[in-house]
């Protein structure tokens, strides 16, 4: 059995008091293993991205306890949260979220930077050529397709060499053929490069790229099956549950 | 790595980064500009004192006149602090008598020539050749001379002069004529200090030494260690340091400062303001950033990185600015100071403490004004990295600020109206300090009054505006606070300038009310001025068709170790020709008393600063000696208002200051002369004085107006400069506003507003935040203006208050004119924005 990267026990996050209290996450348990691609489906307000945000230390859990790689968020300062955060998670958001004023390379090696580590445009540019950049290193965001923009993100994310990659809907802003190949990159990421990808989505096209799917509703896990990359799978899980 | 990041984020924000360095840019340029300008005018002033009176910062002879070697000079120059020494010889010759028909030719007995080395001569005093050139050291048989002298010599150039040498008479051909005028009995002429020494058979020996201080130098440690190294057989003089002129000029370099901290506060604010924004725009790159592993401390040291980028770069360019302010402020009085003060103004000087104070200010204030914005920053949590772009988020409780705003409004009035210019100062930044606060809290219902107004114009989009201002009350406030610091500043100052000159003009009519006028060239500066002995006076009593002469004489005292000038005046006749403005418990009874005894009229100045009242001593540091003068009364007159300045009679003046000269005369003609024909004799009078102007009151008056109106230019200049920023802030703010709701026009685009509907809703909000802002200035300019007046008569310099209608008007209409430039660049981007984009912006 593979190294246990993220851990959650009677994970559980509400929002709000008295009548406006609202439970984004209702105890979840939740296990992945090192090296897997996990998808995260389910309805808006199930909880997945509240989900993804306590797994990346973004937010603080109600009750509850978040372990990753062994070390548990709870026992960490803020500042403890920001270096597990640098080292050993990479984030892929949505909205790419790269800084504008920065080349492809430099924004790949902004984590690295923050770590003060030397190495850092060399590392940034060769996980840059490794997601098919190597001829876009020079490139602001602007001059990027949203799809190479994303590319740059993963770039980002695996700049580190972090245990653990958080997608947060990483397709869910980029045309049919350009969510496809992120998808292709991110099951790359976690066959190929063995990291251990948690990916949100609502395309279940996308996470048939994946070889887990975790169900949600209303704060819960209601399935967790394993993937054999059936592209017509999760559509069916989502189905059988009665998400769709 | 957060250098790069802050340099490129600079960068990147192109225009808006130049805008809001324009705001520091004033405040840079008000600092370091007038404070170039101040160092210059004290030197060109005192230059001029200096050359009229004969003394330097310091000048050295020997004991008994007897000449000494000329080594001594090398020795001086090698004490620290001196920066130029110049060795000459002087002595008086006797002028032969010249067979010439025009009896004025001969009109000098003697004069004194001044042996110099040119090089060293020109680095201590002003030796500006007007025509022809000046000697050089090898000149044996060269001169020059004064235009009036060289006059008075019946010379022009090219011609010679013979003087009697040692042996024989040698012969001095006139080879430049020296700008300026001479002092009566002060007639020189200059020569090369090797042709003095040949003619005067001194060998290598000199009889003084002249010197001036390096910038900075503390006077009497210099003095000091002048008198270590030389022995006791040498006389040490020159100016003492607490002269009055001087610290006239230090006044005027407080006041400068003042001006540029207004300025840099305005600054403050727009910074504040432009880094609210940032931080807002960039929630989620912050967010990113955060949830990538940078830490709090990072994202705040970020932000303040940029802010240092945006003060150097502020700075540099307000230094530039400044530059070329004092150099156009030169530009501007050169002609004025030539023509009625006859002073040779050079460029701006800047002191290593005014490059300091500008950099630390100009640099300081964008990063403490980034602070506030940076923390903010630094609380971004990293789950904004997930969301959408969001506006801006203002939590900050307004009503408890604009509680406390208010408390402090109410503590600072009591100092405000306390009459006490040091709590005025302070009453003045705090009830500033105090709108800055309470303005979020008051801006929702100020803009539902103030609407009202502009309803009639904007009639669908006054509302809208109305709704973008309330929104987001902090952004509107800093923007109010901003324009209302511009427009305080225009409204308050432009109260005391016309308190100030309503006030000199009531002096200058009730002061110099006389017929005739007789003036040193230099009147302006009570120091070194010329004298003229009685005959003016005597030969002006004389003439048919004069019922009255007055005169003043001036002397130099010390009371309790400062400088006090001491004016003499004639008890009896005063009155007749001329009057004091009385302070409060005082009249012209004090004139009169002045003849029974030793007894003086303070000025308002000096009385307040040292807070006397009428029957008090005074113990005086006269030539003579310590005495016992009491006071009389308190009143002013419009030469001196501004000067420490006692007045006694001419009597007590000769007596105690050994003081016999005439400074002023004034003169009234009998009721039924003709004035034509008696002002035809006085000019003849005049004439034989050549140091003196003969005025009449309506040609003095307008000399003096006309002065007014030069330094109302510099003044209109000076608070253009201080409205600028509120321009800037309001040009800022409306960016902002339609950089953060692009969606939100993209949808009224889309729901059918037209571009100029668009364009129409952001003009409305700018006038309206320009109107708030102005109406706001207006009333904390006319308290502060009306405080500053009140504290100004109680340190003595009495005014009447001049209610600033002008003052309101200009405001109302800058702020009208800034809020419809204010919106131009910002309306015509959100009226082109494209509504698809615009509706997917986030």
């Amino acid at each position: 059995m593979s190294e246990v990267i993220v851990q959650t026990k009677s994970l559980t996050k509400v929002y709000g008091a008295g009548a406006a209290q609202v439970t984004a996450l209702g105890g979840v348990d939740l296990s992945v293993y090192a090296g897997t691609f996990v998808a995260v489906m389910g309805p808006s307000g199930c909880g997945k991205s509240t989900l993804l945000n306590l797994l990346g230390g973004l937010d603080t859990p109600t009750s509850g306890d978040v372990v990753i790689a062994g070390d548990s968020l709870a026992d960490l300062s803020d500042d403890k949260v920001t270096e597990l955060r640098r080292r050993r998670i990479g984030f892929v958001f949505q909205f790419f979220n790269l800084i504008p004023v920065l080349t492809a390379t430099e924004n790949a090696a902004l984590p690295l930077r923050l770590d003060g580590d030397p190495q850092a445009s060399e590392k940034a540019r060769e996980w840059l050529t490794r997601v098919g950049l190597g001829d876009r290193l020079d490139n602001r965001p602007d001059q990027l397709s949203g799809g190479q923009q994303q590319r740059v993100a993963v770039a980002r994310a695996l700049s580190t060499d972090p245990a653990l990659i958080l997608a947060d809907e990483p397709t869910g802003n980029l045309d049919s053929k350009s969510a496809t190949e992120i998808a292709q990159l991110l099951a790359q990421v976690s066959t190929k490069w063995g990291r251990t990808v948690l990916m949100v989505t609502h395309d279940p096209r996308i996470a048939a790229f994946a070889h887990r799917l975790v169900l949600m509703r209303d704060g819960q896990i209601v399935d967790d099956m394993p993937l054999d990359g059936s592209s017509t799978a999760p559509r069916a899980a989502l189905e059988k549950a009665g998400l769709v | 790595m957060i250098f790069t990041l802050a340099w490129r984020y600079w960068r990147g924000r192109g225009l808006r980064s130049l805008l809001t360095a324009l705001a520091v840019v004033c405040g840079v340029m008000l600092t370091f500009g007038l404070n170039g300008v101040t160092p210059t005018l004290t030197k060109a002033f005192e230059k001029n004192m200096l050359n009229a009176s004969g003394k330097t910062d310091l000048s050295v002879a020997e004991k008994s006149g007897q000449t000494f070697p000329a080594s001594v000079a090398d020795e001086l120059a090698a004490i620290p602090g001196i920066a130029a020494v110049s060795p000459y010889l002087q002595q008086p010759a006797p002028l032969p008598k010249r067979p010439v028909s025009d009896p004025s030719v001969n009109a000098l007995a003697q004069v004194t020539v001044v042996g110099i080395v040119p090089d060293k001569a020109a680095r201590v005093r002003d030796y500006t050749v007007s025509a022809g050139r000046m000697i050089t050291a090898g000149d044996a048989a060269a001169m020059v001379a004064n235009s009036d002298v060289a006059g008075q010599l019946g010379l022009t150039l090219g011609d010679t002069l013979e003087l009697p040498a040692a042996a024989g008479v040698v012969k001095f051909r006139l080879v430049g004529i020296l700008s300026g005028t001479t002092m009566p009995g002060e007639e020189q002429v200059v020569v090369s200090l090797s042709a003095a020494q040949q003619l005067f058979g001194a060998g290598a020996r000199i009889n003084a030494i002249d010197a001036t201080f390096s910038d900075g130098t503390d006077r009497a440690q210099v003095e000091q260690l002048v008198k270590a190294r030389l022995s006791d057989k040498y006389t040490i003089g020159g100016l003492t340091s607490n002269s009055s002129l001087l610290s006239s000029m230090e006044m005027a370099s407080t006041a400068f400062m003042m001006f540029g901290l207004f300025a840099m506060a305005t600054a403050a604010f727009i910074i504040l303001n432009s880094f609210r924004m940032l931080v807002a725009e960039r929630r989620r790159d912050v967010g990113m950033l955060r949830a990538i592993g940078m830490k709090r401390r990072t994202v705040v040291g970020m932000f303040l990185v940029e802010s240092l980028f945006q003060g150097v770069v502020g700075t540099g360019l307000g230094l530039l600015a400044g530059w070329g302010m004092a150099s156009g402020i030169f530009v501007l009085m050169a002609p004025i100071t030539k023509d009625l003060m006859h002073i040779d103004l050079g460029g701006p000087i800047f002191t290593p403490e005014t490059w300091a104070v500008s950099i630390i200010l100009g640099v300081g204030v964008t990063i403490l004004a980034a602070v506030l914005p940076a923390r903010a920053a630094g609380k971004v949590t990293p789950m904004e990295a997930m969301r959408p772009q969001v506006g801006e988020k203002y939590t900050k409780d307004m009503r408890r600020r604009g509680w406390i705003g208010l408390g402090i409004l109410v503590v600072s009035l009591f100092g405000l109206f306390s009459r006490d210019s040091g709590l005025v100062g302070l009453a003045s930044v705090l009830v500033l300090v105090a709108i800055a606060l309470a303005v979020p809290a008051v801006v929702i219902p100020v803009a539902d009054v103030a609407i009202k107004p502009l309803q009639a114009v904007f009639g669908r989009e006054g509302p809208i505006a109305r709704s973008n201002i309330q929104r987001n009350p902090g952004r509107s406030g800093v923007t109010v606070t901003a324009v209302m610091l511009g427009m305080a500043a225009i409204v308050g100052m432009i109260t005391v300038i016309n308190s100030i000159f309503t006030g000199y003009l009531a002096y200058l009519d009730k002061s110099m009310s006389s017929d005739y006028l007789v003036i040193p060239s230099s009147i302006v500066l009570s120091q070194g001025n010329v004298a003229a002995g009685p005959g003016l006076a005597r030969q002006l009593g004389e003439t048919p068709g004069i019922a009255a002469v007055s005169t003043l004489r001036v002397g130099q005292g010390q009371v309790g170790g400062l400088d006090v000038q001491v004016i003499g005046i004639d008890p009896a006749k005063y009155l007749d020709v001329a009057s004091l403005e009385w302070n409060t418990g005082s009249s012209d009874n004090a004139v009169r008393q002045l003849a029974s005894g030793r007894w003086v009229i303070a000025n308002g100045i000096y009385a307040s600063s040292n807070a006397l009242t009428p029957g008090q001593a005074i113990v005086l540091d006269t030539p003579n000696g310590l005495r016992t003068y009491y006071l009389a009364g308190i009143g002013n007159d419009y030469l001196n208002a501004k000067l420490a300045t006692l007045y006694t009679s001419q009597e007590n003046l000769q007596r105690d200051f050994n003081v016999a000269d005439d400074l002023l005369v004034m003169a009234n003609r009998a009721a039924n002369a003709d004035p034509d024909t008696v002002t035809a004799r006085v000019q003849r009078v005049v004439a034989g004085y050549p140091a003196f102007n003969l005025y009449e009151p309506d040609t003095w008056k307008a000399e003096q107006s006309a002065i007014f109106d030069m330094s109302m230019i510099m003044f209109y200049v000076l608070i253009a400069a201080l409205a600028v920023p509120s321009l800037l802030a309001l040009i800022n703010t409306l960016s902002i506003s339609v950089l953060a709701r692009t969606r939100e026009i993209g949808m009224l685009r889309a729901v059918g507003a037209t571009r100029r509907q668009v364009k129409r809703m952001v003009l409305a909000e700018s006038l309206l935040l320009s109107l708030i802002g102005t109406v706001v200035g207006a009333a904390a300019g006319v308290i502060l203006g009306y405080a500053l007046v009140l504290a100004l008569s109680a340190i003595g310099w009495e005014m009447p208050y001049s209610f600033p209608t002008a003052g309101i008007v200009t405001a109302t209409v800058v702020g009208i004119a800034f809020g419809m430039i204010a919106s131009s660049g910002p309306a015509k981007s959100a009226s082109r924005l494209n509504v698809v984009d615009a509706l997917h912006h986030e």
